[in-house]
Formats: C-alpha cells, sequence, structure tokens
C-alpha cells in the first residue's frame, strides 16, 4: 500500500498551539485504558502516549487476527443441526 | 483552513452497528463461497479477517472518516475493483501549504513516535500530527469495539 507520505504534508496547521496538542493528546489517553496519568512534561508524556498507542493498536490488530482465525475454524466445523448454527442462521437472515 | 478551536469529533456507534455490518459481511462471503468449495483455510481466514476491517470501517462511517476512508480504497484495491467515493464538501486535510515546511515544529521525539503510528493507522502516512491523533483516537475506539464483536460471535459459536 502507498500512502501518500511526506510530500504532501501540510504545515498550514502548524499555527495549532501546544495547547491543542495537550488537549488531543489527552484525548487519545482516554483511549487508551493503559496510560496513567502523568504528571511529566508535555514532550515526555507525549512520545509515551504515542508508543503506547502503537502497542495498543499491534494487540488489537493482533487480537482480530486470532479472532478471525478461530470464527474460521468454528465456521468450517458448525454442524448444521446445531443450536449454535441455528443461532448464526436467524442473525444472518434476520 | 482549520480554524484554532475545531471541535474534535470522536463519535463512535453502539457495538449493534458494527455487529450487523460483520454479520452482513460474513453472510455475503457465504453466499459467494459455499462451505464446501475448495478455498484453502488460510484463503477463508484472509477473507474473513478483511470481512471484519471493511465491516468494521463501513459501520465507522464509511468514507467520512479519513482512516475508513483509507482502508475501504485499500480493499478496493485489493478487489480490483473501484469504489465510488462522493465528494466531500468538507476541505481536505492535506493541503499543500505554501509555508516552508517546519520539520521542528514539534520535539523530534513526538514526531519520531508520531512516525511509527502513521504506518498503523490507515491513511495516516498523508495526515498532519494533530490530525493523525484525532484519527487515531477514533480508531481505536472501532477497532476495539470490532474485536469485542468478534469475540462475542467466537464465544457464541464456541461449544459449550
Amino acid at each position: 500500500m502507498s500512502s501518500s507520505r511526506r510530500s504532501s504534508q501540510a504545515s498550514s496547521s502548524s499555527r495549532i498551539s501546544d495547547d491543542q496538542i495537550t488537549d488531543l493528546i489527552s484525548k487519545l489517553r482516554q483511549s487508551i485504558p493503559e496510560i496513567r496519568q502523568n504528571r511529566r512534561s508535555n514532550t515526555v508524556s507525549a512520545s509515551k502516549v504515542l508508543q503506547e498507542t502503537c502497542n495498543y493498536i499491534r494487540n488489537l490488530n493482533k487480537e482480530a487476527d486470532d479472532l478471525s482465525d478461530r470464527l474460521t475454524q468454528l465456521l468450517e466445523s458448525i454442524d448444521p443441526n446445531s443450536p449454535q448454527a441455528a443461532v448464526i442462521r436467524s442473525l444472518i437472515n434476520g | 483552513m482549520a480554524s484554532a478551536d475545531k471541535l474534535i469529533n470522536t463519535y463512535v456507534p453502539e457495538k449493534d452497528v458494527f455487529a450487523l455490518h460483520f454479520l452482513q459481511s460474513l453472510s455475503n462471503l457465504r453466499t459467494q463461497n459455499p462451505l464446501n468449495s475448495p478455498d484453502k483455510s488460510i484463503d477463508r481466514v484472509r477473507k474473513i479477517k478483511k470481512a471484519a476491517y471493511v465491516s468494521m470501517a463501513r459501520a465507522a462511517g464509511g468514507t467520512s472518516r479519513l482512516w475508513s476512508r483509507a482502508l475501504l480504497r485499500r480493499a478496493a484495491k485489493d478487489d480490483n475493483k473501484s469504489v465510488r467515493f462522493s465528494r466531500r464538501k468538507r476541505k481536505v486535510t492535506w493541503k499543500i501549504s505554501s509555508k516552508r515546511k517546519r520539520s521542528n515544529q514539534r520535539a523530534p521525539v513526538v514526531e519520531e513516535a508520531a512516525e511509527r503510528l502513521r504506518n498503523l493507522v490507515p491513511g495516516g502516512g498523508g495526515m498532519e500530527t494533530s490530525k493523525l491523533m484525532e484519527e487515531t483516537a477514533h480508531y481505536i475506539k472501532c477497532l476495539s469495539m470490532q474485536v469485542k464483536v468478534m469475540q462475542c460471535l467466537v464465544d457464541g459459536l464456541s461449544p459449550k
């Protein structure tokens, strides 16, 4: 996948203040369960938050991978007469 | 043109929306490929994983968010399909400014971490850092929602 990289990096939003960055980072922080409130300087906590975010996303991707695996196995091996199959059928057709 | 006080929208739909889209995707898969077709198992896993991401992108707002747009575009390219995108009335984020690029506008350590993030979030490569963070917050919420849905499905299907 080639998404456009730095060539179109806009610097016109450079007017966004540090306050806004802090605000955005705190919003981001709220989305991540593991991050604790950090009293250190903006810069240090910012990169920590971003790092934790990367880890969190990687974990979610891994979970999605594993669940896809299991789901595939379950769907393949499902016995058409079992109650589970009936549930699926009703969910899909409902 | 970004105003200094623009509202950051991180609204994410309910779990049901994700579940519905995912089940619909799955049922489409089943009608396309009857279960006993000679598909290799790993192909099926790939298809289901793709269905999960695509349905997540649709549930999350389709083409109205940068990350979901990028995801859907990538998926369509994989299928060699062309996806019709409606023209967004809103100004696109990545406009090229006439100002010189200020590479040290933020601390390098922040930009370095942001770069890693760009590789993980669909469409991140073209985003300015603050937009990247907004999109990331939304992406994370949707991704965890999708994972929850899949977990529920797996739990429901697993033999007791």
